[in-house]
């Protein structure tokens, strides 16, 4: 969170606070069924919860209740309505206590948490926890809406004549107006009737007419003119302040916490370059779990990087496979992929950690990744080096790699299945270190079964340049 | 407000009557396709008046139509808000009246129409005032001001108001006598 944003978020606070009271000041979230006593009278809570939420980002909606002392459900109650009022945005989502440790670990980040607050349940229930957050921007727009509302019905109410008048039907209870007639008129009687249930419809009376003195009588009609005028003018007097922090507010930039997802990772991931990820031991060691548990999965890619090897045999495949370094491989992959090189991996390790952490524990990658670029982006830079050198590598053992070639595949031929393996592996580690992700992809499809298969034919034309053919020969037979 | 505008249409024409007068017949079926349609954006088509040009024709596959990419001048009506028009009750009813200002439909709501005016059911339903001296049947002519607009693709419909200085009833006979 940049600094000159910071400047700009006081004035958005300063903004939802006024409108609070000027708008929420005597919301009260109880149904209408329950009798008000003085008791369960909670008119200004709306008030101080959206004064809590100017001091939170996203915050889980019972840490917000515990921290004001209210009930979860009247909360809940009150966030309901200010969600339908598009003054905040919520988000649900099912989590068990690990994930709840990513958001403390966020919280943790802002500063303006309480840190570390459930470090201890360690609880593997998958609960739905809520979260919501303010949202500045529509805000902003809400409040001049319902400001720009607010003096048109009144303006309207006073000139009374370029109103357009409305029907609604009481049945259905749909609205139309008096540009809908042509369609609402019935040849039977001279009423307008509903277009979809046929009820018969009722004008709006004047909004604000109906509630006092609704006669046509002359003086009434004065009187209520006079009411009009000074309610405008109260309005606009009271809500002069309000105005004016709009106005303040409107070359501002709107600060923005995104989703609930992008506003974790991005915090934790503040953290991380904080230096405050290593000191962490519950969150590193999860993030060695997680550098763990691939290990199968690791073992899994040598199988096919076997086979891949394979592949290189056919020199023409294999140059296609050179000249391919255009096809850098995109940063979810290095992270993805735990089988890489160790210099690659020696590179990427910390950002494997951190990514790996908070992959394990959301199903969406994809949000993640296009959240994380930007951490990635000078490890990729990074890793880009150590590619051109595995690259002038590469070269160079290619030239050595041609006459070995032949000898190796001689062996091959005397050793059995078994070994030639063995030796692919190897031989692909060396050679071949900076297209792995590439092989895997591509030669996802052959099964293991195919190496023994692939091997006698090898075994059977032993030039190099035949096997390109052969492939294509499996391939049929595969197909 | 009507305006005398230039527009463009691309006729199809049956290759029968390619021939001497080919271009009468092309004039004659543009006002026939034309005359008294509604655009929302330029209006009712009220009447051709003169060709601009007439573009080559080019011969359909398969068809043998050749369309013409005609260009012709011609009357076009609009409404818009704001503007006063004098219109003829087509009908009346509890909830207002409907006029026509020719081809254009309105509806002033009897919240639009003066306070002191009041409806009458009967066979001929009307507003009058309560001492008779002015009333709105069907066939009476009114003059509004139209107030609010609603332009589809190919229909116009505006609401109008009577309650207003010089608006209402000027077709009273004591008056055009």
């Amino acid at each position: 969170m940049g600094s000159h944003e910071a400047l700009s978020v006081e004035p958005f606070k300063r903004l939802v606070k006024l409108a609070a009271r000027a708008f929420y000041d005597d919301i009260t979230t109880k149904g209408d069924k329950q009798p008000k006593t003085g008791r369960s009278d909670n008119r200004g809570i709306a008030v101080v919860v959206l004064d809590a939420l100017t001091r939170r980002q996203w915050v889980r909606e019972e840490d917000l209740a515990k921290d004001l002392k209210l009930h979860s459900k009247q909360l809940r109650r009150t966030l309901r309505f200010f969600e339908e009022e598009k003054l905040v945005t919520r988000d649900h989502r099912k989590e068990t206590a690990k994930g709840a440790k990513i958001y403390s670990a966020a919280i943790a980040a802002t500063g303006d948490g309480q840190p570390g607050g459930r470090e201890g349940d360690e609880k593997l229930k998958m609960h739905t926890h809520s979260y919501c957050c303010l949202d500045y921007a529509q805000i902003y727009d809400v409040v001049r809406y319902r400001l720009h509302r607010m003096k048109k019905m009144l303006k309207d109410e006073l000139e009374s004549k370029n109103t357009v008048q409305e029907y609604i039907c009481p049945n259905c209870s749909k609205r139309y107006t008096a540009l809908d007639a042509l369609r609402l008129i019935s040849p039977h009687d001279e009423y307008f009737h509903c277009e979809s249930c046929d009820g018969i419809l009722v004008a709006e009376a004047d909004k604000l007419a109906a509630q006092e003195l609704g006669d046509g009588d002359d003086s009434a009609r004065k009187r209520r003119q006079e009411k009009l005028k000074d309610m405008l003018q109260n309005m606009e007097e009271q809500l002069k302040p309000l105005i004016d922090q709009l106005g303040r507010v409107k070359d501002l930039t709107v600060p923005e916490f995104g989703s609930l997802q992008a506003w974790e990772l991005q915090n934790a991931a503040g953290r991380a370059a904080n230096g405050d990820h290593g000191n962490d031991p519950s969150k590193s060691s999860q993030g060695l779990g997680f550098g763990g548990t691939p290990m199968p999965y690791v073992g899994e890619t040598k199988v096919e990087v076997a086979l891949s090897g394979i592949d290189g045999k056919g020199e023409n495949i294999k140059s296609e496979n050179g000249n391919a370094p255009s096809k850098v491989l995109p940063p979810w992959m290095i992270r993805q992929g735990m089988e890489l090189s160790d210099e690659q991996r020696g590179e990427t390790k910390q950002e494997a950690k951190m990514a790996g952490s908070s992959i394990a524990l959301e199903s969406s990658d994809d949000k993640n990744t296009t959240d994380e670029k930007d951490d990635v982006k000078n490890i990729q830079d990074e890793y880009v080096k150590a590619y051109y050198a595995a690259l002038l590598e590469r070269q160079r053992e290619q030239e050595a790699h041609d006459d070995s070639q032949q000898q190796m595949s001689n062996a091959s031929t005397s050793n059995g299945v078994a070994m030639p393996t063995e030796r692919q592996v190897g031989m692909k580690s060396k050679l071949a270190d900076e297209y792995e992700g590439d092989d895997v992809e591509w030669d996802e499809e052959p099964p293991a079964g195919n190496t023994a298969k692939n091997f006698k034919v090898h075994d059977l034309n032993v030039e190099a340049e035949a096997s390109d053919e052969e492939e294509d020969d499996i391939d049929w037979e595969e197909g | 407000m009507f305006f005398h505008i230039v527009l463009e249409r691309n006729m199809q024409l049956h290759p029968r009557h390619f021939g001497r007068d080919l271009r009468d017949k092309l004039v004659t079926k543009l006002m026939k396709d034309v005359e008294g349609t509604c655009s929302g954006r330029h209006g009712f088509i009220v009447a051709i008046t003169g060709i601009e040009n007439v573009g080559k024709g080019l011969i359909r596959d398969g068809t043998g139509f050749v369309t013409f990419p005609v260009k012709y001048q011609c009357v076009v009506f609009r409404p818009f808000k704001g503007e006063i028009l004098e219109a003829v009750v087509t009908m009346v009813n509890k909830m207002g009246f409907f006029a026509e200002a020719g081809p254009v439909q309105i509806f002033v709501s009897n919240h639009l129409i003066p306070d002191d005016m009041e409806f009458q059911t009967g066979d001929m339903p009307n507003y009058t005032t309560s001492d008779g001296s002015v009333k709105i049947q069907k066939e009476s002519e009114v003059r509004l001001k139209i107030i609010g607009t609603r332009v589809d693709a190919t229909e116009i419909f505006c609401i109008g108001t009577i309650k207003d200085d010089f608006l209402g009833v000027i077709s009273d006979p004591g008056a055009t006598s």
